[in-house]
């Protein structure tokens, strides 16, 4: 203490030291945090002084769940709650009861498709014996609830949800259906009735509607002739609204395009177009051109079927992908030089070209883990090496998630699109082999990371 | 069926590798052995000028890696009628010659009269087996009898002779039709120039994925350094020049000891006996560059039972040895001067002396016809893997056609498969043939060339050849 000073200054500067210092600028919560308050603020007090309460966390990444536990422990316990983990496997609701618990909160969590949120959806169940429902012991004394809540994800949350399938892949790829013919072209999408997706195939002599599940739908066979040859036969093919139809398919070497609509368990012709659909997603579709006598296409990408449209350059491609929700990466253009390009929703480049994203012409755009940027579900740049299924991160340091094991034949087309149901993208790929009596065939393999799917 | 069953694989192109589409490039230089010349359509004799005119030509059917017939200019493989007598040849419709031209029935007939009219006719086996042949052949009448235009796309050829493995002579490089073919020969502009072929925009299968092919004369050691810098896309030599070792190429050059019985007399025995002692798997070993096999009978060794070649049946008789012979071989073919000095070595063992005399291959061609030779080596660049029609062209180079004639009776007709390896022996020894060995080429492909897949026939389609990340169509 200084000699001399005053009283006044004496108690300012204890004050000083008893009060704490300012924060220089509080940093927003973590996201699970955020989430399980306002999972919590969503619950409200607890109710007629019923505390106890059975906290049972689901996700399908192990530490999402965990580390979201103990966010929802501290969330519920500071806004009046006793909370009891509930541990094990078993009936989370007769555990509650057993327990002598008031409340059963079972909530479930996970990343929202395409988005970089974290979601999170609760029911609180009473578990409390009700007095007027002695003969139905298993009744619940109170109507149970929904609450829900979601907050953006931080790249944590990211990093919990994508790894939290401890020693699994990052994906899986099995054989989805087998076609006769060699597919040129796959989409995916709703074709038909609202939220119910398909998959679509294009060979040289028909389209084929299948379901999810790769059970045939509809098909339907090209007029024969009207077709200038092209060496390599190829395809292009969306599903998106082109007008009277859904699906929109050019074939090389063909006049136009057709549209189709799916109707039922058929497919019938409902327009055409003057130039080549060539992918459709949730950032727009995009139109282009095949070079005249070849099965690659001008480097056209244009957002309406405009013959006139002007290439961007003398480049050629082999195809166009869009991802089935925009992110980042709405669209890749794939030239023949196999230089790939990832553009964003305006056709601007959405990230440099890599040599690590090299692909062969088979390839599509899916969002497989749900963090909001599609990754590239791609094949072997290398004709030399055996063909296999890459996923690739593109704005990663390290783009590589997987890598299967080879594959029977030259996978040649692809597409991404919904088709487990789990909300979160999935991609197709077309594998062309030789069947037993030489003819060709094609295997449609399934790139999922739906837990379900994972081995 | 069986047609249909051809014409669903022939919409069926061949597989990329991995995942690789083709696509379509500028440029392509590939490496020969010799110079190529494109010369009248069913001239060309050598095989870098079969290359030529198999690029230049549309072949009426194709024959795939695996020895199927597929359909080519003709929309399907023809099925015998008649009892393998007569032939329905149905072709696509609106073929055009790179010119535009629109080709049809007639063109096809026209051809195979000027397989039999051309002078030299070297492949007028081709077309010797239709009705009317000899006549056109020696000059007697100006079209084949046998063939018969019923209309714009279809023709109905009659045989002098049941031959159900016909269809296989139309797959044959000769039998293609010209001015159809994946590319054109462009001009010279000198004889140093390398040939140019164009793409063809009308061909009936779609323009090739090359805009441009060169076709280079490359010595080994040149090419081997010219396909490291990228000078040269392919290398077709026999030797292997490193870069990447592409498909394997069937052995069809025969090479084929011809015997001049008639002016040797009783000394052509001893001459027999001698080359038919001759050690094939030495021969194609240690005196033929390039992957080379022995060719013991008149037939492709493919068509020989397992083993059936290993012990010829002993030479009967033989007179007093002639106290010279000369073996006369084509100086400008690969390796017959080594394997003609390797026959002089072993007729001196047996007791004859032997002068080789080396001709280029015209005049090879006129001192074989003039009966002017003791021994003659003749290389013969099959056509066709097909049994009874390699050795008719092998009978038809060495013997002229009634030889040629003869073999397609003979091994052409309803012969079952395990009686003809001795058909084939009885005819050689009839015709005084002796077959040594069978040569072929190595690819050696640079790093970006891709498509090169020959057929059963070791024939390559020029126009299926693409570069790896394409390039200015």
């Amino acid at each position: 203490m200084p000699r001399g000073s005053s009283w006044p200054v004496r108690l300012a500067l204890a004050a000083l030291l008893v009060l704490p210092a300012p924060a220089a600028r509080a940093a927003p919560p973590p996201a699970l945090v955020a989430a399980a308050g306002a999972l919590a603020d969503a619950l409200g007090p607890p109710q007629e002084g019923r505390r106890a309460l059975l906290l049972a966390v689901e996700s399908r990444a192990p530490p999402l769940a965990a580390t979201l536990e103990t966010a929802l422990d501290a969330a519920l316990s500071s806004r009046g709650y006793s909370v009891t983990p509930h541990r094990g496997a078993g009936d989370a609701e007769g555990s509650a009861r057993a327990a002598g618990q008031d409340w059963l909160l079972r909530v479930r969590a996970g990343l929202v498709p395409g988005r970089r949120e974290v979601a999170l959806v609760g029911e609180l169940i009473p578990a409390w014996a009700s007095f007027f429902l002695q003969r139905h012991p298993d009744a619940r004394a109170v109507p149970p609830r929904v609450v829900q809540a979601r907050a953006p994800a931080d790249p944590e949350t990211l990093l919990l949800a994508r790894e939290g399938r401890a020693g699994a892949p990052f994906a899986s790829v099995r054989t989805l259906a087998r076609l006769p013919g060699r597919v040129l072209a796959l989409a995916v999408g709703e074709a038909g009735e609202p939220g119910r997706p398909v998959l679509v195939a294009a060979t040289q002599a028909s389209v084929t509607v299948l379901s999810p599940a790769g059970e045939r739908i509809a098909a339907r066979d090209f007029p024969a002739g009207a077709l200038t040859p092209v060496r390599d036969p190829a395809a292009t093919l969306a599903v998106g609204d082109f007008g009277g139809g859904r699906i929109a398919v050019s074939r090389a070497g063909a006049a136009r395009a057709e549209v189709l609509a799916l109707r039922g368990e058929r497919l019938e012709l409902a327009g055409a177009l003057d130039a080549a659909p060539l992918c459709a997603g949730e950032a727009g579709r995009l139109f282009g051109a095949f070079v005249p006598g070849s099965g690659v296409l001008a480097d056209v990408l244009a957002p309406f079927a405009d013959p006139g449209a002007v290439p961007r350059s003398g480049r050629t491609l082999y195809g166009v992908q869009a991802a089935p929700r925009a992110g980042p990466i709405a669209f890749a253009a794939l030239g023949t030089d196999l230089r790939l390009e990832l553009l964003g929703r305006d056709l601007r480049p959405a990230a440099p070209g890599r040599a690590s994203l090299a692909t062969g012409s088979g390839f599509a755009l899916a969002d497989l883990d749900g963090d909001g940027t599609a990754e590239v579900v791609a094949s072997s740049p290398d004709p030399s090496a055996l063909e296999r299924v890459r996923v690739l991160a593109p704005l990663a340091e390290a783009p590589l998630l997987l890598e299967s094991a080879p594959i029977a034949g030259a996978i040649l087309a692809g597409a991404g699109g919904d088709l487990t149901g789990d909300g979160v993208d999935d991609a197709v790929l077309a594998a062309v082999s030789t069947g037993p009596s030489g003819e060709a065939v094609t295997d449609l393999l399934l790139v999922t990371a739906d837990p379900r799917e994972l081995p | 069926m069986r047609a249909a069953l051809a014409a669903l694989v022939l919409v069926v192109p061949a597989l990329p590798a991995a995942g690789v589409r083709p696509a379509p490039c500028g440029t392509l230089r590939i490496g020969l052995p010799a110079a190529p010349a494109a010369l009248p359509a069913g001239t060309a004799e050598r095989p870098v000028d079969l290359l030529v005119e198999r690029a230049t030509s549309a072949p009426l059917l194709e024959v795939d890696a695996a020895g199927r017939l597929l359909p080519g200019v003709l929309a399907e493989v023809p099925l015998p009628e008649a009892d393998g007598r007569a032939f329905r040849l149905r072709l696509r419709p609106g073929l055009r010659s790179a010119a535009g031209r629109s080709l049809g029935a007639a063109d096809v007939a026209a051809h195979l009269t000027s397989l039999l009219r051309a002078r030299p006719a070297p492949h007028a086996w081709v077309a010797l087996p239709v009705l009317g042949a000899e006549a056109v052949l020696d000059g007697r009448a100006p079209v084949l009898a046998g063939v018969q235009v019923l209309s714009a796309y279809e023709l109905l050829v009659t045989l002098a002779f049941p031959l159900p493995s016909f269809p296989w002579l139309l797959a044959t490089t000769p039998a293609a039709l010209p001015e159809a073919g994946a590319f054109v020969a462009a001009a010279r502009r000198s004889a140093a120039d390398p040939l140019l072929l164009v793409a063809n925009d009308h061909h009936h299968a779609g323009r090739p994925f090359a805009r441009e092919i060169e076709l280079h004369a490359v010595d080994p050691r040149a090419a081997a350094r010219l396909l490291e810098r990228g000078g040269l896309d392919l290398v077709l030599r026999p030797e292997g020049l490193g870069g990447r070792a592409g498909p394997p190429f069937p052995p069809l050059t025969a090479t084929v000891a011809v015997v001049n019985g008639a002016r040797l007399g009783p000394g052509a025995g001893p001459v027999r006996i001698a080359l038919r002692a001759i050690d094939r798997g030495e021969l194609a070993r240690r005196f033929v560059r390039g992957p080379a096999v022995a060719w013991p009978a008149l037939v492709p060794p493919a068509a020989l039972p397992p083993g059936s070649a290993a012990a010829p049946p002993p030479e009967e008789g033989g007179g007093p040895a002639p106290a010279r012979v000369t073996v006369l071989a084509d100086a400008t073919a690969p390796d017959q001067r080594a394997l003609a000095e390797r026959l002089q070595v072993k007729l001196f063992d047996a007791g004859v002396r032997a002068a080789v005399d080396l001709a280029d291959g015209a005049r090879l061609r006129a001192r074989l016809d003039a009966g002017d030779y003791d021994v003659a080596l003749v290389p013969v660049p099959i056509a066709s893997p097909q049994p009874a029609l390699a050795a008719a062209q092998i009978a038809f180079v060495a013997r002229g056609p009634a030889a040629a004639r003869r073999v397609l009776e003979v091994l052409g007709g309803a012969l079952p498969a395990e009686s003809t390896p001795g058909a084939a022996e009885r005819l050689a020894r009839e015709l005084d043939l002796v077959p040594l060995v069978a040569s072929g080429v190595r690819a050696s492909l640079g790093p970006r060339l891709q498509g090169l897949t020959p057929g059963a026939d070791g024939s390559v389609e020029l126009g299926g050849l693409w570069l790896l990340g394409g390039g200015a169509p």
